[in-house]
Protein backbone atom coordinates (compact mmCIF):
# COMPACT_ATOMS: atom_id res chain seq x y z
CA UNK A 1 0.00 0.00 0.00
CA UNK A 2 1.58 3.55 -0.39
CA UNK A 3 1.70 5.61 2.16
CA UNK A 4 1.06 8.96 2.01
CA UNK A 5 2.64 10.39 5.18
CA UNK A 6 5.40 8.48 7.24
CA UNK A 7 7.14 10.33 10.44
CA UNK A 8 10.27 9.18 11.30
CA UNK A 9 12.19 10.16 14.62
CA UNK A 10 10.83 13.44 14.61
CA UNK A 11 11.49 15.79 17.23
CA UNK A 12 10.78 18.97 17.99
CA UNK A 13 11.12 21.88 20.39
CA UNK A 14 9.54 25.46 19.75
CA UNK A 15 12.77 28.54 20.79
CA UNK A 16 12.16 28.55 24.53
CA UNK A 17 10.04 25.82 25.46
CA UNK A 18 9.81 22.00 26.23
CA UNK A 19 10.05 19.67 23.86
CA UNK A 20 6.71 18.88 21.71
CA UNK A 21 8.01 15.66 20.22
CA UNK A 22 11.15 13.62 21.23
CA UNK A 23 11.59 10.62 18.60
CA UNK A 24 7.72 10.38 17.14
CA UNK A 25 7.03 8.00 14.91
CA UNK A 26 3.86 7.71 12.35
CA UNK A 27 2.86 5.79 9.26
CA UNK A 28 -0.66 7.46 7.87
CA UNK A 29 -1.62 4.56 4.60
CA UNK A 30 -2.51 6.66 1.40
CA UNK A 31 -6.71 6.71 1.69
CA UNK A 32 -7.05 6.27 5.81
CA UNK A 33 -8.98 8.55 7.51
CA UNK A 34 -7.35 9.20 10.57
CA UNK A 35 -8.40 10.74 13.79
CA UNK A 36 -5.95 12.49 16.25
CA UNK A 37 -6.57 12.88 19.84
CA UNK A 38 -5.08 14.45 23.00
CA UNK A 39 -5.14 16.90 25.46
CA UNK A 40 -4.86 20.53 25.06
CA UNK A 41 -1.31 21.10 24.43
CA UNK A 42 0.06 17.67 23.55
CA UNK A 43 1.10 18.86 20.16
CA UNK A 44 -1.38 17.80 17.70
CA UNK A 45 -1.51 21.29 15.89
CA UNK A 46 2.11 21.42 16.13
CA UNK A 47 2.38 17.98 14.17
CA UNK A 48 0.02 19.45 11.30
CA UNK A 49 1.66 22.69 11.39
CA UNK A 50 5.37 20.49 10.74
CA UNK A 51 3.16 18.27 7.92
CA UNK A 52 2.45 21.16 6.27
CA UNK A 53 6.37 22.46 6.65
CA UNK A 54 5.35 25.47 8.32
CA UNK A 55 7.47 24.91 10.84
CA UNK A 56 10.61 23.06 10.83
CA UNK A 57 11.61 19.73 12.86
CA UNK A 58 14.41 19.57 14.70
CA UNK A 59 15.28 16.49 13.71
CA UNK A 60 13.61 13.53 11.93
CA UNK A 61 12.31 13.35 8.57
CA UNK A 62 8.53 14.04 7.44
CA UNK A 63 7.73 12.07 3.82
CA UNK A 64 4.72 12.87 1.74
CA UNK A 65 3.81 10.51 -1.01
CA UNK A 66 7.47 9.94 -0.97
CA UNK A 67 9.03 13.02 -1.34
CA UNK A 68 10.91 14.30 1.62
CA UNK A 69 10.03 17.93 3.75
CA UNK A 70 12.46 19.78 2.49
CA UNK A 71 13.23 23.69 1.66
CA UNK A 72 13.42 22.45 -2.12
CA UNK A 73 10.18 19.91 -1.39
CA UNK A 74 8.21 22.02 0.88
CA UNK A 75 6.23 24.13 -1.99
CA UNK A 76 5.45 20.74 -4.10
CA UNK A 77 4.43 18.82 -0.76
CA UNK A 78 2.35 21.94 0.22
CA UNK A 79 -0.15 21.74 -2.82
CA UNK A 80 -1.11 18.20 -2.05
CA UNK A 81 -2.64 19.23 1.38
CA UNK A 82 -5.50 20.85 2.29
CA UNK A 83 -5.62 22.03 5.49
CA UNK A 84 -8.08 24.02 7.93
CA UNK A 85 -6.85 25.97 11.08
CA UNK A 86 -8.32 25.82 14.53
CA UNK A 87 -9.20 29.45 14.10
CA UNK A 88 -10.70 30.11 10.28
CA UNK A 89 -10.06 33.80 11.07
CA UNK A 90 -6.35 33.46 9.97
CA UNK A 91 -6.87 31.80 6.93
CA UNK A 92 -9.52 34.12 5.34
CA UNK A 93 -7.38 36.19 2.35
CA UNK A 94 -10.34 36.85 -0.15
CA UNK A 95 -12.97 40.06 -0.11
CA UNK A 96 -15.97 37.67 -0.50
CA UNK A 97 -16.99 34.44 0.34
CA UNK A 98 -16.31 33.40 -3.48
CA UNK A 99 -12.96 34.84 -3.40
CA UNK A 100 -11.69 33.15 -0.96
CA UNK A 101 -12.57 30.14 -2.38
CA UNK A 102 -11.21 31.27 -5.32
CA UNK A 103 -7.95 32.65 -4.02
CA UNK A 104 -6.43 28.70 -4.10
CA UNK A 105 -7.73 27.69 -7.08
CA UNK A 106 -6.07 30.78 -8.79
CA UNK A 107 -2.60 29.59 -6.99
CA UNK A 108 -3.74 26.40 -8.85
CA UNK A 109 -3.95 27.79 -11.81
CA UNK A 110 -7.50 26.55 -12.79
CA UNK A 111 -8.70 28.15 -16.03
CA UNK A 112 -11.45 31.30 -14.70
CA UNK A 113 -14.12 29.86 -16.99
CA UNK A 114 -14.29 26.63 -14.80
CA UNK A 115 -14.15 28.64 -11.45
CA UNK A 116 -17.83 29.44 -10.84
CA UNK A 117 -18.91 26.19 -10.77
CA UNK A 118 -16.12 24.46 -8.16
CA UNK A 119 -16.78 27.15 -6.18
CA UNK A 120 -20.69 26.79 -6.01
CA UNK A 121 -20.53 22.89 -5.51
CA UNK A 122 -18.12 23.63 -2.33
CA UNK A 123 -20.06 26.02 -0.89
CA UNK A 124 -23.29 24.23 -1.83
CA UNK A 125 -21.47 21.57 0.31
CA UNK A 126 -20.80 22.97 3.20
CA UNK A 127 -24.53 24.99 2.96
CA UNK A 128 -23.09 28.02 2.59
CA UNK A 129 -23.57 29.02 -1.53
CA UNK A 130 -26.71 32.16 -0.07
CA UNK A 131 -23.74 33.81 1.66
CA UNK A 132 -21.11 33.45 -1.86
CA UNK A 133 -21.35 37.55 -1.75
CA UNK A 134 -20.56 38.45 2.19
CA UNK A 135 -17.73 39.13 3.53
CA UNK A 136 -15.93 36.81 5.54
CA UNK A 137 -14.81 38.98 8.66
CA UNK A 138 -18.54 39.29 8.74
CA UNK A 139 -19.76 35.69 9.39
CA UNK A 140 -20.53 33.82 12.22
CA UNK A 141 -17.68 31.56 13.75
CA UNK A 142 -19.61 28.64 12.65
CA UNK A 143 -19.80 29.73 9.07
CA UNK A 144 -16.42 30.76 9.10
CA UNK A 145 -15.47 27.44 9.41
CA UNK A 146 -17.85 26.16 6.98
CA UNK A 147 -16.29 28.66 4.18
CA UNK A 148 -12.72 27.33 5.46
CA UNK A 149 -13.45 24.23 4.80
CA UNK A 150 -15.57 24.83 1.05
CA UNK A 151 -11.90 26.37 0.23
CA UNK A 152 -9.95 23.35 1.17
CA UNK A 153 -12.46 20.74 -0.80
CA UNK A 154 -12.52 23.15 -3.71
CA UNK A 155 -8.85 22.06 -4.19
CA UNK A 156 -9.18 18.47 -4.05
CA UNK A 157 -6.07 18.10 -2.33
CA UNK A 158 -4.83 14.32 -1.50
CA UNK A 159 -4.82 14.93 2.05
CA UNK A 160 -6.74 17.18 4.05
CA UNK A 161 -6.19 17.44 7.54
CA UNK A 162 -9.04 18.99 9.34
CA UNK A 163 -7.69 20.88 13.02
CA UNK A 164 -10.75 21.27 15.08
CA UNK A 165 -13.18 22.36 12.22
CA UNK A 166 -16.12 21.30 13.54
CA UNK A 167 -15.43 22.95 16.87
CA UNK A 168 -17.77 25.86 16.37
CA UNK A 169 -20.76 24.37 14.56
CA UNK A 170 -23.90 23.89 15.30
CA UNK A 171 -25.25 19.96 15.50
CA UNK A 172 -26.37 20.20 12.18
CA UNK A 173 -23.78 21.61 10.75
CA UNK A 174 -21.31 19.12 12.33
CA UNK A 175 -23.60 16.01 11.29
CA UNK A 176 -23.55 17.83 7.24
CA UNK A 177 -19.37 17.92 7.81
CA UNK A 178 -19.19 14.36 8.80
CA UNK A 179 -21.45 13.38 6.48
CA UNK A 180 -19.93 15.12 3.46
CA UNK A 181 -16.07 13.38 4.70
CA UNK A 182 -17.76 9.95 4.67
CA UNK A 183 -18.90 10.66 0.87
CA UNK A 184 -15.73 12.22 0.03
CA UNK A 185 -13.64 8.89 1.56
CA UNK A 186 -16.18 6.83 -0.56
CA UNK A 187 -16.03 8.92 -3.57
CA UNK A 188 -12.19 9.12 -3.54
CA UNK A 189 -11.38 6.18 -2.02
CA UNK A 190 -7.38 5.73 -1.46
CA UNK A 191 -6.92 8.97 -3.08
CA UNK A 192 -7.57 10.97 -0.16
CA UNK A 193 -6.19 10.49 2.98
CA UNK A 194 -8.12 12.38 6.15
CA UNK A 195 -6.62 13.66 9.36
CA UNK A 196 -9.24 15.18 11.26
CA UNK A 197 -7.61 16.27 15.34
CA UNK A 198 -10.62 16.39 17.16
CA UNK A 199 -11.80 16.36 20.88
CA UNK A 200 -15.27 15.13 19.88
CA UNK A 201 -15.16 11.28 20.45
CA UNK A 202 -18.11 10.71 18.69
CA UNK A 203 -16.53 12.31 15.40
CA UNK A 204 -13.49 10.39 16.32
CA UNK A 205 -15.15 7.40 16.46
CA UNK A 206 -16.08 7.64 12.68
CA UNK A 207 -11.87 7.32 11.48
CA UNK A 208 -10.57 3.74 10.14
CA UNK A 209 -7.93 4.45 12.91
CA UNK A 210 -7.61 6.59 16.27
CA UNK A 211 -4.15 7.97 17.68
CA UNK A 212 -3.53 9.22 20.61
CA UNK A 213 -0.99 11.21 21.69
CA UNK A 214 0.61 12.76 25.10
CA UNK A 215 3.24 14.66 26.24
CA UNK A 216 4.60 14.15 22.38
CA UNK A 217 4.43 10.87 22.86
CA UNK A 218 1.79 7.81 20.36
CA UNK A 219 0.06 6.36 23.42
CA UNK A 220 -3.07 4.20 21.26
CA UNK A 221 -3.35 3.39 18.22
CA UNK A 222 -5.31 1.26 16.33
CA UNK A 223 -9.02 0.97 15.01
CA UNK A 224 -11.76 3.19 17.00
CA UNK A 225 -13.27 -0.05 18.73
CA UNK A 226 -9.46 -1.21 19.88
CA UNK A 227 -8.52 2.24 21.24
CA UNK A 228 -12.25 2.97 22.70
CA UNK A 229 -11.49 -0.41 24.80
CA UNK A 230 -8.99 1.28 26.41
CA UNK A 231 -11.82 2.73 28.92
CA UNK A 232 -9.11 3.37 31.87
CA UNK A 233 -6.04 5.01 29.48
CA UNK A 234 -8.66 7.42 28.01
CA UNK A 235 -9.61 8.69 31.13
CA UNK A 236 -5.96 9.17 32.73
CA UNK A 237 -5.39 11.14 29.75
CA UNK A 238 -7.79 13.29 30.41
CA UNK A 239 -9.82 12.11 27.34
CA UNK A 240 -13.23 10.27 27.49
CA UNK A 241 -14.98 7.46 25.10
CA UNK A 242 -17.99 8.01 22.45
CA UNK A 243 -21.31 8.63 24.40
CA UNK A 244 -22.05 5.05 23.85
CA UNK A 245 -18.73 3.90 25.75
CA UNK A 246 -18.94 6.04 28.61
CA UNK A 247 -22.93 4.30 28.79
CA UNK A 248 -21.78 0.91 28.49
CA UNK A 249 -19.51 1.70 31.49
CA UNK A 250 -22.73 2.83 33.65
CA UNK A 251 -24.72 -0.89 32.36
CA UNK A 252 -25.29 -3.44 34.59
CA UNK A 253 -25.30 -6.20 32.72
CA UNK A 254 -22.40 -4.79 30.73
CA UNK A 255 -21.32 -5.71 27.36
CA UNK A 256 -17.94 -7.39 26.51
CA UNK A 257 -15.33 -5.03 24.80
CA UNK A 258 -16.29 -1.59 22.95
CA UNK A 259 -19.63 -1.55 20.94
CA UNK A 260 -20.96 1.28 19.17
CA UNK A 261 -24.03 2.68 18.78
CA UNK A 262 -25.82 0.93 16.36
CA UNK A 263 -23.96 -2.69 18.01
CA UNK A 264 -25.01 -1.47 21.60
CA UNK A 265 -28.56 -1.02 20.39
CA UNK A 266 -28.76 -4.31 19.21
CA UNK A 267 -27.28 -5.56 22.20
CA UNK A 268 -29.50 -4.28 24.18
CA UNK A 269 -32.39 -5.41 22.06
CA UNK A 270 -31.21 -9.17 22.31
CA UNK A 271 -30.78 -8.51 26.11
CA UNK A 272 -34.59 -7.68 26.22
CA UNK A 273 -35.52 -10.73 24.29
CA UNK B 1 -27.87 41.91 37.84
CA UNK B 2 -31.35 41.33 36.33
CA UNK B 3 -30.76 41.78 32.49
CA UNK B 4 -33.62 42.97 30.57
CA UNK B 5 -34.12 42.69 26.61
CA UNK B 6 -37.43 44.79 25.17
CA UNK B 7 -38.31 44.99 22.21
CA UNK B 8 -34.94 44.40 20.91
CA UNK B 9 -33.99 44.96 17.17
CA UNK B 10 -30.61 45.08 15.86
CA UNK B 11 -29.32 45.61 12.48
CA UNK B 12 -25.29 45.47 11.33
CA UNK B 13 -24.67 48.47 9.43
CA UNK B 14 -27.65 49.84 10.54
CA UNK B 15 -28.77 53.54 7.85
CA UNK B 16 -26.54 52.24 5.15
CA UNK B 17 -27.46 50.15 2.30
CA UNK B 18 -25.86 47.22 3.63
CA UNK B 19 -27.68 46.96 6.49
CA UNK B 20 -28.73 43.50 7.61
CA UNK B 21 -31.34 43.23 10.37
CA UNK B 22 -30.26 40.86 12.88
CA UNK B 23 -32.18 40.48 15.88
CA UNK B 24 -35.84 40.65 15.35
CA UNK B 25 -37.95 42.14 18.38
CA UNK B 26 -36.16 40.26 21.00
CA UNK B 27 -37.33 40.43 24.30
CA UNK B 28 -36.16 38.21 27.03
CA UNK B 29 -34.99 38.51 30.95
CA UNK B 30 -31.61 36.76 32.22
CA UNK B 31 -32.74 36.04 36.11
CA UNK B 32 -30.22 37.22 38.83
CA UNK B 33 -27.36 34.61 40.30
CA UNK B 34 -28.62 32.33 37.56
CA UNK B 35 -27.10 30.23 34.82
CA UNK B 36 -28.72 30.97 31.64
CA UNK B 37 -27.84 29.10 28.28
CA UNK B 38 -28.17 30.86 25.06
CA UNK B 39 -29.07 27.76 22.40
CA UNK B 40 -29.45 28.36 18.58
CA UNK B 41 -27.94 27.42 15.06
CA UNK B 42 -24.83 28.71 13.81
CA UNK B 43 -26.01 32.51 12.60
CA UNK B 44 -29.01 32.73 14.56
CA UNK B 45 -27.56 35.68 16.64
CA UNK B 46 -26.15 34.37 19.53
CA UNK B 47 -23.29 36.34 19.97
CA UNK B 48 -24.94 39.18 18.22
CA UNK B 49 -27.68 39.41 21.18
CA UNK B 50 -24.65 38.87 24.06
CA UNK B 51 -22.51 41.62 22.88
CA UNK B 52 -25.43 43.74 24.15
CA UNK B 53 -24.64 42.96 27.50
CA UNK B 54 -22.25 45.19 27.89
CA UNK B 55 -22.85 47.93 25.30
CA UNK B 56 -20.04 46.26 22.17
CA UNK B 57 -23.03 46.41 20.36
CA UNK B 58 -26.27 48.39 20.59
CA UNK B 59 -30.17 48.31 20.20
CA UNK B 60 -30.93 49.63 16.88
CA UNK B 61 -34.54 50.22 18.54
CA UNK B 62 -35.87 48.79 21.62
CA UNK B 63 -33.81 48.37 24.92
CA UNK B 64 -31.50 46.80 26.90
CA UNK B 65 -31.45 46.92 30.78
CA UNK B 66 -28.45 45.73 33.18
CA UNK B 67 -29.93 46.64 36.91
CA UNK B 68 -30.07 49.88 36.83
CA UNK B 69 -28.27 50.47 33.25
CA UNK B 70 -30.47 51.31 30.71
CA UNK B 71 -28.60 50.80 27.10
CA UNK B 72 -30.49 52.35 23.80
CA UNK B 73 -29.15 53.47 20.03
CA UNK B 74 -28.87 56.57 21.86
CA UNK B 75 -26.46 55.63 24.66
CA UNK B 76 -22.65 57.32 24.58
CA UNK B 77 -19.31 55.71 24.29
CA UNK B 78 -18.33 57.25 27.84
CA UNK B 79 -21.74 56.55 29.64
CA UNK B 80 -20.67 52.69 29.06
CA UNK B 81 -17.55 52.16 31.41
CA UNK B 82 -19.57 51.35 34.62
CA UNK B 83 -21.18 48.61 32.23
CA UNK B 84 -18.03 47.56 31.27
CA UNK B 85 -16.80 46.75 34.73
CA UNK B 86 -19.71 44.73 35.72
CA UNK B 87 -19.81 42.69 32.75
CA UNK B 88 -17.01 40.36 31.70
CA UNK B 89 -17.12 38.51 27.74
CA UNK B 90 -15.27 35.72 26.80
CA UNK B 91 -15.16 35.95 23.25
CA UNK B 92 -16.18 33.15 20.94
CA UNK B 93 -12.52 33.23 19.13
CA UNK B 94 -10.43 34.01 22.13
CA UNK B 95 -6.95 35.13 19.85
CA UNK B 96 -8.88 38.14 19.33
CA UNK B 97 -9.23 39.34 22.85
CA UNK B 98 -5.31 38.48 23.66
CA UNK B 99 -2.75 41.19 23.25
CA UNK B 100 -0.59 41.40 25.73
CA UNK B 101 3.61 40.34 25.80
CA UNK B 102 2.99 37.79 28.39
CA UNK B 103 0.31 35.32 29.59
CA UNK B 104 -0.08 37.07 32.75
CA UNK B 105 0.31 39.95 31.47
CA UNK B 106 -2.59 39.62 29.65
CA UNK B 107 -4.86 38.17 32.08
CA UNK B 108 -3.92 41.41 34.40
CA UNK B 109 -5.00 43.88 31.91
CA UNK B 110 -8.86 43.98 32.86
CA UNK B 111 -8.27 44.60 37.04
CA UNK B 112 -5.69 47.35 36.17
CA UNK B 113 -7.78 48.93 33.74
CA UNK B 114 -10.71 49.07 36.64
CA UNK B 115 -8.02 50.28 38.80
CA UNK B 116 -6.19 47.87 40.78
CA UNK B 117 -3.10 48.11 42.21
CA UNK B 118 -0.29 46.49 39.72
CA UNK B 119 0.00 44.18 43.08
CA UNK B 120 -3.52 43.51 43.17
CA UNK B 121 -4.22 43.18 39.91
CA UNK B 122 -1.24 40.38 39.99
CA UNK B 123 -2.77 38.47 42.82
CA UNK B 124 -6.12 38.94 41.04
CA UNK B 125 -4.64 37.22 37.58
CA UNK B 126 -2.80 34.60 39.46
CA UNK B 127 -6.00 33.40 40.93
CA UNK B 128 -7.94 33.65 37.98
CA UNK B 129 -5.44 31.55 35.95
CA UNK B 130 -5.59 28.97 38.70
CA UNK B 131 -9.22 28.80 38.45
CA UNK B 132 -8.89 27.97 34.86
CA UNK B 133 -6.35 25.10 34.97
CA UNK B 134 -3.56 27.52 33.11
CA UNK B 135 0.01 25.84 34.33
CA UNK B 136 2.29 28.10 35.74
CA UNK B 137 5.44 27.04 33.36
CA UNK B 138 2.83 29.07 31.17
CA UNK B 139 2.26 32.37 32.37
CA UNK B 140 5.31 33.93 31.27
CA UNK B 141 5.33 32.86 27.65
CA UNK B 142 3.25 34.97 24.87
CA UNK B 143 -0.40 34.51 24.58
CA UNK B 144 -0.06 33.66 20.68
CA UNK B 145 2.51 30.61 21.15
CA UNK B 146 -0.32 28.71 23.06
CA UNK B 147 -1.90 25.75 21.72
CA UNK B 148 -5.77 26.54 20.87
CA UNK B 149 -6.96 25.14 24.14
CA UNK B 150 -4.82 27.01 26.42
CA UNK B 151 -5.66 30.53 24.67
CA UNK B 152 -9.34 29.75 25.54
CA UNK B 153 -8.31 29.10 29.49
CA UNK B 154 -6.04 32.19 29.05
CA UNK B 155 -8.69 34.53 27.22
CA UNK B 156 -12.00 33.09 30.33
CA UNK B 157 -9.27 34.14 33.19
CA UNK B 158 -8.85 37.59 31.13
CA UNK B 159 -12.94 38.02 31.74
CA UNK B 160 -12.74 37.11 35.46
CA UNK B 161 -9.70 38.67 36.96
CA UNK B 162 -11.38 42.13 36.96
CA UNK B 163 -14.14 40.27 38.93
CA UNK B 164 -17.33 41.34 37.14
CA UNK B 165 -20.37 40.44 38.32
CA UNK B 166 -21.97 39.35 34.92
CA UNK B 167 -20.28 36.53 33.17
CA UNK B 168 -20.59 35.86 29.82
CA UNK B 169 -18.85 33.46 27.79
CA UNK B 170 -19.26 32.79 23.88
CA UNK B 171 -19.06 28.74 23.02
CA UNK B 172 -16.32 28.42 26.26
CA UNK B 173 -15.79 24.74 25.75
CA UNK B 174 -14.86 25.12 21.83
CA UNK B 175 -11.32 23.84 21.63
CA UNK B 176 -11.01 22.36 24.84
CA UNK B 177 -10.45 18.74 25.70
CA UNK B 178 -12.87 16.31 27.24
CA UNK B 179 -11.17 17.08 30.97
CA UNK B 180 -11.08 20.67 30.07
CA UNK B 181 -14.74 20.68 29.17
CA UNK B 182 -15.64 19.28 32.65
CA UNK B 183 -13.68 21.65 34.27
CA UNK B 184 -15.97 24.37 32.67
CA UNK B 185 -18.84 23.58 33.68
CA UNK B 186 -16.91 23.04 37.26
CA UNK B 187 -16.24 26.91 36.75
CA UNK B 188 -19.37 28.02 36.25
CA UNK B 189 -21.68 26.29 39.00
CA UNK B 190 -18.27 27.75 40.90
CA UNK B 191 -19.22 31.35 39.75
CA UNK B 192 -23.01 31.05 40.42
CA UNK B 193 -22.14 30.03 43.99
CA UNK B 194 -19.97 33.30 44.21
CA UNK B 195 -23.40 35.00 43.11
CA UNK B 196 -22.67 35.86 39.65
CA UNK B 197 -24.84 35.94 36.92
CA UNK B 198 -23.68 33.99 34.08
CA UNK B 199 -24.80 33.76 30.33
CA UNK B 200 -23.19 30.36 28.44
CA UNK B 201 -23.34 29.79 24.72
CA UNK B 202 -23.77 26.47 23.89
CA UNK B 203 -23.75 24.16 21.05
CA UNK B 204 -23.42 21.44 23.55
CA UNK B 205 -27.02 20.49 24.82
CA UNK B 206 -25.15 18.14 27.57
CA UNK B 207 -23.62 21.02 28.69
CA UNK B 208 -26.93 23.60 29.31
CA UNK B 209 -28.62 20.24 31.21
CA UNK B 210 -25.63 20.35 33.54
CA UNK B 211 -25.21 23.85 34.13
CA UNK B 212 -28.16 25.97 32.84
CA UNK B 213 -30.97 27.05 35.25
CA UNK B 214 -32.84 28.98 31.74
CA UNK B 215 -32.80 28.46 28.38
CA UNK B 216 -33.15 30.93 25.57
CA UNK B 217 -33.52 29.34 21.99
CA UNK B 218 -32.40 32.21 19.17
CA UNK B 219 -33.57 31.14 15.94
CA UNK B 220 -33.37 33.38 12.76
CA UNK B 221 -32.46 36.29 15.07
CA UNK B 222 -36.17 35.80 17.41
CA UNK B 223 -36.23 34.45 20.86
CA UNK B 224 -38.55 30.78 19.82
CA UNK B 225 -38.36 29.59 23.57
CA UNK B 226 -37.10 30.70 27.28
CA UNK B 227 -37.85 28.11 30.00
CA UNK B 228 -35.93 25.95 31.66
CA UNK B 229 -33.74 22.77 30.45
CA UNK B 230 -36.18 20.23 31.93
CA UNK B 231 -39.13 22.13 30.14
CA UNK B 232 -37.47 22.47 26.90
CA UNK B 233 -35.86 19.05 26.79
CA UNK B 234 -39.69 17.92 27.33
CA UNK B 235 -41.07 19.12 24.15
CA UNK B 236 -42.22 16.87 21.25
CA UNK B 237 -39.01 15.70 19.54
CA UNK B 238 -40.71 17.29 15.62
CA UNK B 239 -39.83 20.71 17.43
CA UNK B 240 -36.09 20.23 18.01
CA UNK B 241 -36.02 19.08 14.15
CA UNK B 242 -37.43 22.71 13.25
CA UNK B 243 -35.50 24.09 14.99
CA UNK B 244 -32.40 22.24 14.25
CA UNK B 245 -31.31 21.96 17.98
CA UNK B 246 -30.34 18.54 19.60
CA UNK B 247 -31.79 16.85 22.44
CA UNK B 248 -28.70 16.02 24.86
CA UNK B 249 -26.83 13.32 24.03
CA UNK B 250 -28.86 10.70 26.16
CA UNK B 251 -32.01 11.92 25.28
CA UNK B 252 -30.82 11.11 21.63
CA UNK B 253 -30.05 8.03 22.32
CA UNK B 254 -33.20 7.15 23.96
CA UNK B 255 -35.13 8.17 21.14
CA UNK B 256 -32.78 5.54 18.93
CA UNK B 257 -33.93 3.11 21.14
CA UNK B 258 -37.32 3.53 20.93
CA UNK B 259 -37.36 2.85 17.08
CA UNK B 260 -35.98 -0.87 18.36
CA UNK B 261 -38.51 -1.70 20.83
CA UNK B 262 -37.43 -0.28 24.04
CA UNK B 263 -39.36 2.46 24.94
CA UNK B 264 -37.51 3.97 28.55
CA UNK B 265 -40.27 5.12 31.31
CA UNK B 266 -39.16 8.70 30.64
CA UNK B 267 -36.78 11.01 28.40
CA UNK B 268 -33.33 11.45 30.33
CA UNK B 269 -31.10 14.26 30.12
CA UNK B 270 -28.12 13.13 31.39
CA UNK B 271 -26.02 9.55 30.96
CA UNK B 272 -26.46 8.46 33.89
CA UNK B 273 -30.38 8.80 33.95
CA UNK B 274 -29.98 7.25 31.02
CA UNK B 275 -27.90 4.83 32.89
CA UNK B 276 -30.64 3.75 34.98
CA UNK B 277 -33.53 3.69 33.18
CA UNK B 278 -32.34 1.21 31.05
CA UNK B 279 -30.72 -1.09 33.91
CA UNK B 280 -34.03 -0.58 35.19
CA UNK B 281 -35.88 -1.74 31.72
CA UNK B 282 -33.57 -4.70 31.45
CA UNK B 283 -33.59 -6.07 34.88
CA UNK B 284 -37.38 -5.77 34.74
CA UNK B 285 -37.49 -8.39 31.84
N1 LIG C 1 3.88 29.34 18.24
C1 LIG C 1 4.25 28.70 19.37
N2 LIG C 1 5.37 29.10 20.04
C2 LIG C 1 5.76 28.46 21.18
N3 LIG C 1 5.10 27.44 21.74
C3 LIG C 1 3.99 27.00 21.12
C4 LIG C 1 3.49 27.60 19.91
N4 LIG C 1 2.36 26.95 19.53
C5 LIG C 1 2.15 25.99 20.45
N5 LIG C 1 3.12 25.99 21.41
C6 LIG C 1 3.23 25.05 22.55
O1 LIG C 1 3.45 23.74 22.06
C7 LIG C 1 2.66 22.78 22.75
C8 LIG C 1 1.78 22.02 21.75
O2 LIG C 1 0.84 22.93 21.18
P1 LIG C 1 -0.20 22.49 20.06
O3 LIG C 1 -0.82 23.75 19.55
O4 LIG C 1 0.43 21.61 19.08
O5 LIG C 1 -1.25 21.66 20.94
P2 LIG C 1 -2.62 20.98 20.52
O6 LIG C 1 -2.49 19.51 20.78
O7 LIG C 1 -3.03 21.39 19.16
O8 LIG C 1 -3.59 21.58 21.64
P3 LIG C 1 -5.12 22.08 21.56
O9 LIG C 1 -5.98 20.87 21.76
O10 LIG C 1 -5.24 22.98 22.74
O11 LIG C 1 -5.34 22.78 20.26
C9 LIG C 1 1.88 23.56 23.81
O12 LIG C 1 2.53 23.40 25.06
C10 LIG C 1 1.94 25.01 23.36
O13 LIG C 1 1.99 25.89 24.45
N1 LIG D 1 -19.74 42.19 12.01
C1 LIG D 1 -20.77 41.73 11.28
N2 LIG D 1 -21.23 42.42 10.21
C2 LIG D 1 -22.27 41.97 9.48
N3 LIG D 1 -22.96 40.83 9.73
C3 LIG D 1 -22.57 40.08 10.78
C4 LIG D 1 -21.46 40.49 11.61
N4 LIG D 1 -21.28 39.56 12.57
C5 LIG D 1 -22.24 38.62 12.36
N5 LIG D 1 -23.01 38.92 11.29
C6 LIG D 1 -24.15 38.14 10.76
O1 LIG D 1 -25.16 38.14 11.75
C7 LIG D 1 -25.80 36.87 11.85
C8 LIG D 1 -25.73 36.40 13.28
O2 LIG D 1 -24.36 36.20 13.63
P1 LIG D 1 -23.91 35.77 15.06
O3 LIG D 1 -24.59 36.61 16.08
O4 LIG D 1 -22.41 35.76 15.07
O5 LIG D 1 -24.49 34.28 15.13
P2 LIG D 1 -24.23 33.07 16.14
O6 LIG D 1 -23.38 33.58 17.24
O7 LIG D 1 -25.61 32.67 16.58
O8 LIG D 1 -23.61 31.99 15.33
C9 LIG D 1 -25.09 35.95 10.83
O9 LIG D 1 -25.89 35.84 9.69
C10 LIG D 1 -23.80 36.68 10.52
O10 LIG D 1 -23.39 36.42 9.20
MG1 LIG E 1 -4.52 22.67 18.43
MG1 LIG F 1 -21.37 33.06 17.64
Amino acid sequence: MTQAIRINNLKYNYDDNDTVFDDFNLEIDAGQWLALVGHNGSGKSTLAKLILGLIEANNGTITVFGEQLRIDTVHHVREQIGMVFQNPDNQFVGATVADDVAFGLENKEMPSSDMPKVIDEALTIVGMQDFKYREPHMLSGGQKQRVALASVLALQPKIIILDEATAMLDPDGRATVMATLQNLKQRFGSELTLITITHDMNEAMLADRVVVINDGQLILDGSPSEVFSQCDVMHHNGLELPFVGELAVRLDPKPDGYLDERELIKWLSDLKK
Amino acid sequence: MAIRFEKVNFSYGAGTTLAQSILHDVTLEMPTGRVTAVVGQTGSGKSTLIQHINGLLKPTSGRVTVDNFELTSHTKEKELVKLRKSVGIAFQFPENQLFANTVLEDVMYAPVNFGATKSEAKLAAERALTRTGVMRGLWGKSPFELSGGQMRRVAMAGTLSSDPSVVVMDEPAAGLDPKGQGELLQLVLELKKLGKTIIIISHQMDHVVAVADHVIVMHEGRVVAQESPQILFNRDITWFKTMKLDLPKAGQLAEKLRDEGIILSKRPLTLNELADLINAEVSHE
